[in-house]
């Protein structure tokens, strides 16, 4: 109903003049102000952060007047160009890497017979919930080149002093990094090689193919699109992240794009400068979407669509074992190794002394739970500033969805649009985005929840939006018409109708956003104030003094916090509710 | 007298008009069916009706008050109808009662009319027994019982009905199409029913509107939409036919090889020289193997047959009349078969015959 | 351990009271001044009080120590290393929101820089008069910040992996090829301390004692208490520059490593702490200044190893007296223009 606009309630005066409005407002819908509230808050939430900061890399510090110096001082250094050059080769080897271990994973469990694959799904789901940071910790742990555990096993059992692996190097980042976003990756693959007819391997079958052949040449060609998709996604997080390469970025002397933009944020704070920094970061983004575009559009990858078709799981035969044994190897790589160094250094007095009675204390749970006060401070915090930020995301994301689903206004895929933009843009430099815009009066927003709510609303909009637009395109538009044409307004309808429909995806979606807000860092690393640390900045303000003891410990915390999140979601909202691929 | 009018109609998606100057006038307790082939803007219409798609010209009104205009449409809500969706849109969050009532309980009524209305409604379409039921245990025909109890329960001015049976199969969707009208008599609420399917309109409309192309073709009873069809589409679209274009002169119409008397053809003679088009029904004309008897008015032909295929209930053939160039089907019974190439008599019953135009 | 001994160097006074001195002070016994600016700061209720001194643990401890002697007012610490706890101070006057009270970090030039801008409050805390001649010396004199830290920063070594007669005696012989790959250093983007030093450092033997301490590959931490977490780890064998207070923590933890006093210097950082103008809490702000000066304070710290700046608090144990070795400083002026110089050149020397 596009006349929207024309009869918006007018003040009760004016009405009583002019009866023929009164006549019209029987046509309206008073749900249409809702829609205008929600392009304002869309607004506010993304497209001034990043106006701004587009703005803000123009302005000369303290006037505000126009200057290219910016732009001049944030790639005048040979350094800080390496910084940006290291950050694109750690964002291709990255994604490299994760391919590495997701396809293989992915094609076993969505198309083979291979045994174990529950466990396959919970190694998945495990480096999914692992906050990075934390799993980069643990390889510290790991891998470091004296201490690391693997490289004492390696020395004790073959003399050799020279370290097995070192995690403080180029390609132990790439990996660390890797290992827990090639989750990602298998999600996008396995759903499309979930949709892919067994007829399609059958046809190459019959042509002489064996099940190797098949897939290389049949079944993996056909989910490159969905490949692709996973490789851009793994690439833009690398590039964005910033917890992993300042704990092992900065020992192995590897400086990147977000470790450079948080110096410019020493005194004097340079806003401007790392406004022009982060620029290419956006560039980057929608370039690798132009491409992705391009790619997809020279070939037809219809059967992925295709639903008909049984699809039945390729017998392995005795290979199904060392396919699984891939499987394990990765997860004990992401999930298992790290947890149980954690664990182990969260018990200990001093980790590097291994297990042992003597070394053995609850001392760090008990600093951080009794006396450390921040710490449970931050616990506090990060509950309920991830409950606000995922209520607030879903309801402006359901709301939108909607509409976009629904068509109910023009334009409304520009409402989508913006909904979904925040997934190209950095955490980081969405934060620098928020500082910018309302850190200073007259918002004035700085130091308080509410601007990390805020920040953490927009980064995972896009989440709660790609949930809630399944969910709502699930809902068949004549379910509502059905209540409309019976005499229930839109509102009504929406209430009584359509939410009870929706509201197990989105509760999954809800606690989705939450899981990701409670260990957000690059968001929030710009935003807090003394009162409003969250358990992710404290955790990074105690990893400087390489306190891993208290931090293994304090990792613990969050882990258990956010197992108990994704038990009851899985109670809720379906087993399958994280690594579903809407 | 309630009526519902709608007064040159008209939907236009940018240059695109989907639907086009339509009018049409529905009296109290008629049932109309909208018959066409997708994409005729039948859908359009209906929906239009209901208020869920602003036209873009003309108006819908009942009993003079403006319903929708462009500009100004009032709110599917607001227009006391009810409606029965191409998916049934059963709510699957809802027993079957709760479904039947939720139109009931909107309009306050009493919680103890709601009841007795819910139950007197589940019997008509017998389903009482399944009152607490969620949808995803009952069979698809049950779901549609559901839809119809949902939207005549609460006593709609003007029922709408979306290709309803277009996702039962073949058996069940003849059940309902006889369930529908036989409500329909019960009741008496006026309908429009949207559909594709010529067997379902002529089973249960008293008028059928073809459409095509965004525009009404025809508005009439539907053996008159049969034998008395009045465009070339229209021949064309409901039951199989053939379309002969022949001149008018003189009183006979000259067709390629042979002629008829105007007088003798059903419908009104055409009374001035012109092109004029004819339909011949496949049954109208009969197959003789040797030459039978003359009579009166009934045109005789010597022709070949073509191509024959063997329907079960019939035989399709192909013929071929000497000394024309027409491909004429005709039909005849499964016993009366003639091999290809064989030379039969082809005789026309000019009373079956329609002049189009 | 040695025992507890007297600092020559460090104007000498009687101990007064000892430390087993009641940790619970109730209100009433507070003194007169004391109990003033308590009444003032409960109504304040906290106090935000931003660190880059003492390591996490301590300051936690103080933070703790602060909170039972003064009922009510609640110290919300934000310890981090010293450039990061001004790097938040600045995004706060950037952002133009008051957040911080008190604001403590090792790298002096934040305090006179925060002072020339007219952002600091001028207190004198009656309790300083308490503090060693040289700690009141090292403050403002028009009283807008005071020193109750200073860094001590040395030499530490794995006394698994480096048997003591190997090990490196002076800041020169951590350029012995023989170190390769076995240091760990902070950094002085991020630590005040590392920055100090590194200013002495070049001092002393200009930049290419980093040109040259690069070619060993140290590893690179944040805070200058990192190397002495990775010593503990076993990760490497020499500590560089680490302070003494978490090397002696954890020594008595009983983790195998023995501090080193290079002959060349040991690095003494006097780190100043100041009250913001702004300070939303400036009642409760004077009262931690107070009591960061006073007694209390230094026995929490003392438990630490901590330095004492009061005659009337022993040093900490373990701690070789300061006045038995070799001490080198920088002026106020060399910091001020030097570490922000060696953090750019240090960032191009080592890559980070």
């Amino acid at each position: 109903m596009t006349d929207s606009a024309a009869i918006l309630p007018k003040p009760a005066a004016l009405e009583a003049r002019r009866p023929g409005l009164l006549r019209r407002l029987r046509y309206l819908e008073p749900s249409n102000l809702l829609w205008v509230l929600l392009v304002a808050t869309l607004l506010f939430l993304v497209a001034v952060p990043i106006g701004k900061l587009l703005v803000v890399s123009f302005e000369e510090q303290g006037t505000g007047a126009f200057t290219l110096s910016n732009y001049a001082t944030a790639y005048g250094r040979v350094r800080y160009l390496e910084a940006l050059g290291n950050s694109l080769m750690l964002g291709a080897l990255s994604s490299f890497f994760s391919v590495i271990f997701a396809v293989p994973m992915a094609w076993a469990v969505s198309r083979t017979d291979m045994p174990g694959k529950g466990f396959t799904w919970a190694m998945v789901m495990g480096a999914f919930i692992m906050p990075p940071y934390l799993g980069a910790v643990g390889w510290i742990l790991l891998a470091g080149p004296n201490s690391g555990f693997l490289n004492q096993a390696w020395t004790w059992l073959t003399g050799i002093e020279s370290p097995l692996v070192n995690v403080y190097s180029f390609a132990g980042l790439a990996l660390v990094i890797a290992l827990h976003s090639f989750p990602l990756i298998f999600i996008f693959v396995k759903s499309a090689l979930d949709l892919i007819s067994s007829e399609m391997e059958d046809a190459a079958n019959i042509l002489g193919a064996g099940t190797w052949t098949a897939m290389r040449k049949v079944t993996l060609p056909l989910v490159w699109p969905a490949v692709l998709g996973g490789i851009i996604v793994v690439f833009l997080e690398t590039v964005a992240l910033f917890g992993t390469p300042a704990i092992i970025g900065i020992p192995a002397r590897i400086n990147v794009v977000t470790t450079q933009l948080w110096q410019f944020f020493e005194y004097p704070v340079r806003v401007e400068v790392a406004a022009a920094y982060a620029m290419p970061l956006l560039l980057i983004t929608i370039g690798m979407i132009a491409v992705q575009k391009l790619l997809l559009a020279r070939k037809g990858f219809v059967s992925q669509t295709g639903k008909g078709g049984e699809r039945r799981p390729i017998r392995l035969g005795g290979w199904r074992w060392a396919v699984l044994g891939y499987c394990v190897f990765v997860g004990a790589l992401s999930v298992l190794m790290p947890l149980v160094v954690l664990l182990q250094a969260s018990f200990a007095k001093a980790w590097g002394r291994g297990l042992s009675l003597a070394n053995l204390t609850l001392d760090n749970y008990a600093y951080l739970l009794f006396r450390h006060e921040m710490a449970l401070t931050s616990i506090w915090n990060t509950l309920w500033f991830s409950a606000a930020s995922a209520t607030a995301a879903v309801i402006i994301a359901v709301l939108v969805a909607y509409i976009v689903a629904r068509r109910l206004v023009p334009f409304g895929s520009a409402l989508g649009f913006l909904a979904m933009a925040p997934f190209v843009i950095p955490g980081i430099v969405m934060a620098i985005g928020f500082y910018a815009a309302y850190a200073a009066p007259p918002v004035a927003l700085y130091g308080t929840a509410l601007i990390i709510i805020l920040a953490f609303t927009a980064r995972f909009l896009p989440i709660a939006f790609a949930n809630s637009s399944a969910a709502v395109r699930a809902v068949h538009p004549e379910m509502e018409e059905a209540s409309r044409i019976l005499g229930g307004g839109r509102l009504l309808t929406i209430r009584r109708i359509t939410a009870p429909l929706i509201s197990r995806s989105l509760i999954g979606g809800w606690l989705i956003v939450f899981i990701v807000a409670s260990r957000e860092l690059s968001a929030a690393v710009f935003l807090v104030g003394p009162r409003t640390r969250t358990m992710s900045v404290l955790l990074y303000d105690l990893s400087e003094a390489g306190n891993f003891e208290v931090l293994a410990a304090f990792g613990g915390l969050l882990l258990a916090i956010t197992l108990i999140l994704v038990a009851i979601g899985m109670k809720l909202a379906g087993r399958d509710f994280m690594l579903r691929r809407n | 007298m309630p009526r519902l009018t709608l007064k040159g109609l008209g939907k236009a998606y940018g240059p695109l008009k989907v639907v086009n100057d339509v009018d049409l006038t529905l009296e109290e307790g008629e049932f109309v069916s909208l018959l066409g082939p997708s994409g005729c803007g039948k859908t359009t219409t209906l929906r239009m009706i209901a208020g869920f798609i602003e036209p873009t010209e003309g108006s819908i009104s009942m009993n003079g008050e403006v319903l929708s205009a462009p500009g100004a449409v009032l709110p599917p809500e607001r227009r006391r109808m009810s409606m029965i969706f191409q998916s049934y849109a059963i709510w699957p969050n809802m027993t079957v009662a709760e479904n039947v009532g939720f139109g009931l309980k909107l309009q306050k009524l009493p919680s103890a009319e709601v009841k007795s209305r819910i139950g007197r409604i589940l019997e008509v379409v017998k389903m009482s027994h399944l009152a607490d039921r969620y949808p995803s245990e009952l069979s698809g025909g049950q779901q549609q019982r559901v839809a119809l109890a949902r939207a005549i329960v609460v006593q709609p001015s003007v029922l709408l009905l979306d290709e309803p049976l277009s996702n039962l199969d073949a058996n069940l969707r003849e059940e309902m199409r006889f369930e529908i009208r036989r409500l329909h008599d019960e009741f008496r609420i006026t309908t429009v029913y949207v559909t594709h399917d010529q067997s379902e309109a002529m089973a249960t409309a008293d008028r059928i509107a073809v459409m095509n192309a965004g525009r009404i073709e025809q508005v009439d009873a539907p053996h008159l939409i049969y034998t008395r069809p009045r465009t070339r589409f229209v021949a064309a679209f409901i039951g199989r036919t053939n379309l002969l274009e022949g001149r008018l002169a003189n009183g006979e119409i000259g067709l390629d090889g042979f002629a008829l008397r105007a007088a003798q053809l059903g419908g009104a003679p055409p009374d001035s020289a012109r092109p004029i088009l004819l339909s011949v029904r496949p049954q109208s004309m009969a197959l003789h193997r040797t030459q039978p008897a003359a009579r009166d008015g009934y045109p005789l032909l010597p022709a070949t047959v073509a191509q024959r295929t063997y329907l079960g209930e019939s035989w399709d053939y192909v013929v071929h009349p000497r000394e024309s160039g027409l491909q004429l089907r005709v039909t005849a019974p499964p016993l009366q078969v003639h091999e290809v190439g064989e030379t039969v008599w082809l005789e026309f019953d000019p009373q079956q015959i329609a002049v189009v135009n | 351990m040695q025992g507890i001994s007297r600092r020559g160097l460090l104007a000498s006074a009687a101990i007064i009271g000892s430390g087993g001195a009641a940790m619970r002070a109730a209100a009433q016994d507070l003194p007169a001044h004391e109990r003033a600016l308590y009444e003032a700061a409960k109504r304040e209720g906290q106090v935000t009080w931003y660190s880059g001194q003492q390591s996490a643990e301590t300051s936690e401890a103080v933070g703790r120590a602060f909170g039972e002697r003064y009922p009510g007012v609640h110290v919300n610490v934000v310890r981090s290393t010293s450039q990061v706890a001004f790097q938040r101070l600045s995004q706060d006057i950037r952002a133009g929101v008051a957040q911080c009270d008190v604001f403590s970090s090792v790298d002096y030039s934040h305090s006179t820089f925060l002072k020339r801008q007219g952002r600091l409050m001028a207190y004198t805390p009656q309790n300083a008069a308490g503090l060693l001649e040289f700690a009141r010396k090292a403050g403002d004199p028009d009283g807008q910040f005071h020193v109750f830290y200073i860094g001590v920063h040395l030499l530490s070594r794995h006394t698994g992996q480096v048997p003591a007669a190997e090990a490196p005696k002076s800041w020169q012989d951590l350029l012995d090829p023989k170190w390769r790959g076995k240091m760990a250093v902070g950094h002085p983007g991020f630590s005040g301390a590392i920055g100090a030093w590194a200013v002495l450092m070049r001092k002393m033997y200009g930049w290419e004692y980093f040109t040259k301490l690069e070619k060993n590959r140290p590893q690179i931490g944040r805070s200058s208490i990192d190397p002495v977490t990775a010593l503990n780890a076993g990760e490497r064998s020499i500590g560089v520059a680490v302070p003494s207070a978490t090397a002696l923590l954890s020594i008595s933890r009983g983790n195998p490593q023995e501090l080193i006093y290079p002959t060349d210097g040991t690095v003494v950082v006097p780190s100043p702490s100041c009250i913001q103008k702004n300070a939303p809490h400036p009642n409760a702000a004077k009262l931690f200044m107070e009591f960061a000066t006073g007694p209390e304070y230094f026995r929490v710290t003392r438990k630490y190893f901590s330095e004492s700046l009061r005659g009337d608090v022993p040093p900490p144990e373990g701690a070789k007296p300061l006045e038995s070795i070799k001490i080198i400083m920088p002026t106020p002026q060399e910091i001020e223009t030097g570490v922000t110089e060696v953090k750019e050149q240090w960032r191009d020397t080592f890559g980070i």
